[in-house]
């Protein structure tokens, strides 16, 4: 992890009508780094992430990311700027292959201007054969190379959830913000994710996901940043945060209780 | 290698579907004509309708702006016609740009109605247009100058239609398999994600919009030489809808689809006719309904399960 | 001063035909997200059932009194909406399709139905008489045809029976509930599929209705259900789609802007016939939602 926050989040507040969802939140992601947001239903998570994401501008505060701010920028030119994210639930484009569901993902790296395209230049094609090169790239780093021909409708729920990843990370993001990325997934699946979402942090690349799988989560967060009513209630590493009073009483209870006392004995 | 084989391709089929034009008699020649036209026209309604998903009833008005701006700049104003035909294809352009940047922020089917409005005004003022447009009667007694001291007539200005057909389409399919192709299908299944993925979503259909009503323009312009005489009818609703049922019928967002549509249509009622007199329409309203409930990707998934775009 | 008054008359019974159609839209369009366009083929339905039953001239055995059509036409057009919801829109609300393809396919039925009544009936218009006659009628300072009275009051009648029904009655608050939040009305345990046929059944009889309404002033014929449902569109986008009182504004505002615009305006009156879409491409660009906003969901 390096010094400069490549995301930096300041005083970010939204309301929604007389509904206060995010108040005076302040977090910092580093790259290569994992850090997991956390917190009781309704505590801020989903909008904080798509307030990053650019889904919607803050009332208030400021979202830094590479040193220029992305508040209240449209979604697509946050995402040419090289932030990412996955949805919740799988949002493939269904009408095309799984080859070029991850080449969307290379949009902002390909130009798709028409009179580029139709005059056949030099660039196109290049950019193309790179492109098709990461997607094949990144098929095999999933484990999608059985799946390749396939219609993207055959896919199982936790194939769709590897192609959200895919697809995400085929524009070469150097933010990739992750949607409860476990959700729904079987234990080996969940593996196979785990170690896919660390060695793209290993890349270099900061990840941000949100999460209610503890199991899942604390062995792979690097830090954890708990919300509880729209509020930052604890920051820290994953030991710190499983001890803390206030975060066991916001929402945490017996399961993390538990697992604290295990990782004391570890 | 692949490249020169899709060329041998290509150039077969423009020399066989010339050929037909020589070998066709003269009422044969006419069909065969506007048949030609109306391929053109559902490929470029196809690629916006199919494959940018977006819903448009302004296709025809395009055709007509394009018909209507090449006669009169050229045989009412005097222009030369190379300056009409690119000015007639300026307007129409620069048109459909107008009509787009609005459109596009519409939801849901109030993109198909703002065009719907927007094509029935072209004809209301083309009925209105006084001596400039001919009003409700029309143009007519002019010919397609010589082009180079050539008159293109008879079999050799329908090569020329099949040559429009064959630019359509290369300019159709290479727009699809591109960057720019994927985007539009993007928008077209998944908006949302599709922006999520850096697509400039507004900016996109803005462009397939300007470029599919600009191709229609130019298939309108072929049209009006064809018999010689433009009226508003042509341009109008009961068109459109044929249109939008060859493309459905055909297999929406498949460019082979759009060509079998648009045959298949066009060509039934000349056969159909003798044994259900008017009542082809009826069966092609039911066919529309059929399809979208048991069969959405149309004739072409059913010839040939690989051309949906589904497997690259 | 007269002329005026007329005019008025003229302007208020068109009005009212278009926001009929725009009611039977409303039906369709709220709980259901559906923009059936096939509205205008069934008020001609309607206004061909009407000729069939009052004159000789389809059924020369039947010629009938009006209170047989009033209760035929709904009767008939109820029974065709359910069948076309049942044949069509519901496979495809099953399977998950969306809404733009029922949109299409009610355009499939839109030409089915257009082609229909033209195989049954011929191309050439048929005259539909007024139950009331032909006499002039004078109410106050206000003289018109007796036809656009009866339109004015049947109108009047049905819109204040479908905002009681919407404002007063459980089917209607399970109506507007579905209109707002499908999923959350389907766990509320309102029967999304019954409410769905109703809405077709609905719009149906009152498309018909509208159809037997004006036949007597237009006359039955095939090409009469386009240029109706585009103006009865364009009166619920002026409207305003969340409220029944806005399709009856909205038909109102429409049939005044052409009539007192091709009367008063200076400008061939060709180019009247561009008023509907004028107004229809202002108010989906510049005011969307209508001028009578939707009641807001809580």
């Amino acid at each position: 992890m390096s010094d400069n926050p490549l995301i930096a989040v300041g005083g970010l507040t939204k309301h929604f009508g007389g509904l206060t969802a995010v108040e005076d939140l302040g977090l910092d992601l580093f790259p290569g780094e994992i850090l997991a947001l956390i917190g009781p239903n309704g505590a801020g998570k989903t909008t904080t992430f798509n307030l990053i994401a650019g889904v919607f501008a803050p009332s208030a505060g400021s979202i830094m990311f590479g040193g220029a701010r992305i508040d209240g920028l449209p979604v697509h030119r946050i995402a040419s700027l090289g932030l990412m994210r996955t949805f919740q639930h799988n949002m493939p484009f269904a009408g095309m292959s799984l080859t070029d569901n991850i080449l969307v993902g290379c949009h902002t790296r390909c130009d798709s201007r028409p009179l580029d395209i139709l005059l056949g230049r030099r660039r196109v094609r290049d950019q193309e054969a790179a492109a098709r090169r990461r997607a094949a790239e990144l098929i095999s780093f999933l484990g999608l190379q059985d799946r390749i021909d396939d219609h993207v409708s055959t896919l199982s729920f936790g194939e769709g959830r590897l192609l959200e990843l895919a697809r995400a990370l085929a524009g070469q993001p150097r933010v990739i913000l992750l949607d409860e990325p476990a959700a729904g997934l079987t234990q080996p699946e969940m593996a196979r994710l785990g170690a896919a979402i660390r060695d793209i942090a290993a890349r270099g690349i900061a990840v941000l996901l949100i999460e209610h799988d503890m199991h899942f989560l604390f062995p792979l967060a690097h830090r954890i940043v708990v919300l509880n009513f729209g509020r930052k209630i604890a920051e820290g590493e994953p030991d710190g945060i499983a001890r803390d009073p206030e975060v066991i009483e916001a929402y945490l209870g017996e399961a993390v209780g538990g697992m604290a006392a295990r990782q004391g004995h570890a | 290698m692949r490249g020169v084989r899709s060329t041998l391709v290509w150039l077969a089929a423009i020399v066989a579907a010339s050929a037909l034009a020589f070998w066709l008699g003269g009422y044969a020649t006419d069909v065969y004509r506007k048949m030609l036209i109306w391929v053109a026209l559902a490929l470029s309604y196809n690629f916006l309708f199919g494959i940018v998903g977006q819903v448009a009833f302004s296709h025809f008005a395009f055709a007509g702006v394009g018909a209507y701006g090449v006669v009169i700049l050229a045989h009412k104003l005097g222009m030369p016609f190379g300056a009409a035909l690119v000015l007639a294809l300026a307007l129409c352009a620069l048109l459909a740009f107008i009509v787009a940047l609005p459109s596009t922020r519409l939801e849901g089917f109030y993109l198909a109605l703002a065009t719907l409005a927007f094509s029935q005004l072209v004809i209301v003022v083309i009925s209105e247009g006084g001596d400039l447009t001919g009003g409700t009667g029309g143009i007519a007694n002019y010919r397609l100058p010589s082009v180079f001291g050539y008159a293109i007539r008879g079999p050799w200005y329908t090569v020329l239609l099949v040559l429009l057909v064959a630019f359509t389409l290369w300019t159709l399919r290479r727009l699809d398999y591109s960057a720019f192709g994927r985007a539009c299908r993007a928008i077209r299944d998944n908006a949302v994600a599709a922006a999520a993925m850096g697509v400039d979503v507004r900016r996109v259909k803005v462009q397939a919009f300007t470029l599919t009503s600009t191709l229609a323009g130019l298939a309108g312009i072929a049209y009006a030489y064809i018999d010689n005489v433009i009226n508003p009818p042509v341009f109008g609703l009961e068109n459109i809808f044929l249109l939008l049922f060859m493309v459905i019928v055909g297999g929406s967002g498949s460019h082979v689809g759009a060509i079998v549509g648009a045959v298949f249509l066009y060509l039934a009622p000349f056969v159909l006719e003798p044994i259900v007199g008017h009542g082809f329409l009826l069966v092609f309203g039911v066919l529309v309904v059929l399809t979208i409930l048991f069969r959405p990707s149309g004739l072409a998934g059913l010839l040939n399960r690989r051309t949906a775009r589904g497997t690259t | 001063m007269e002329d005026l008054l007329e005019l008025v008359v003229s302007a208020t019974a068109s009005g009212c035909i278009y926001a009929l159609v725009a009611l039977a839209y409303l039906l369709i369009l709220r709980p259901t997200s559906v923009i059936n366009f096939a509205v205008g083929e069934w008020a001609a339905t309607g206004a061909f059932i009407g000729v069939a039953i009052l004159t000789p001239l389809i059924w020369p055995r039947l010629e009938g009194p009006y209170w047989l059509a009033l209760l035929a036409v709904p009767a008939i057009l109820g029974v065709l909406g359910w069948l076309v919801e049942a044949l069509t829109v519901r496979p495809l609300i099953r399977r998950g399709a969306s809404v733009t393809s029922s949109i299409l396919a009610l355009l499939g039925v839109l030409i089915i139905f257009r082609e229909g009544l033209t195989l049954l009936f011929g191309a050439d218009p048929l005259p539909s008489p007024p139950p009331l006659g032909f006499k002039r009628v004078a109410f106050g300072p206000f003289a018109g045809g007796s036809q656009q009275f009866l339109i004015i009051g049947v109108t009047f009648v049905l819109f204040a029976g479908a905002w009681l029904f919407f404002e007063r009655t459980i089917w209607g608050r399970a109506f507007e509930a579905v209109a707002l939040n499908r999923r959350a009305a389907a766990l509320m345990g309102i029967n999304l599929r019954l409410v769905t046929t109703l809405a077709f059944v609905s719009g149906g009889m009152v498309a018909g209705l509208a159809g037997l309404l004006m036949s007597p002033l237009t006359s039955a014929h095939y090409m009469m259900g386009l240029p109706i449902a585009i103006q009865g569109f364009t009166a619920l986008v002026i409207g305003g789609v969340g409220r029944v009182e806005g399709a009856l504004l909205g038909g109102l505002v429409l049939a005044f802007v052409e009539q007192f615009g091709a009367r008063y305006l200076p400008i061939p009156s060709g180019l009247t016939l561009g008023f509907p879409f004028v107004l229809l491409i202002l108010f989906l660009f510049l005011r969307p939602s209508g001028l009578i906003s939707p009641r807001e969901a809580r």
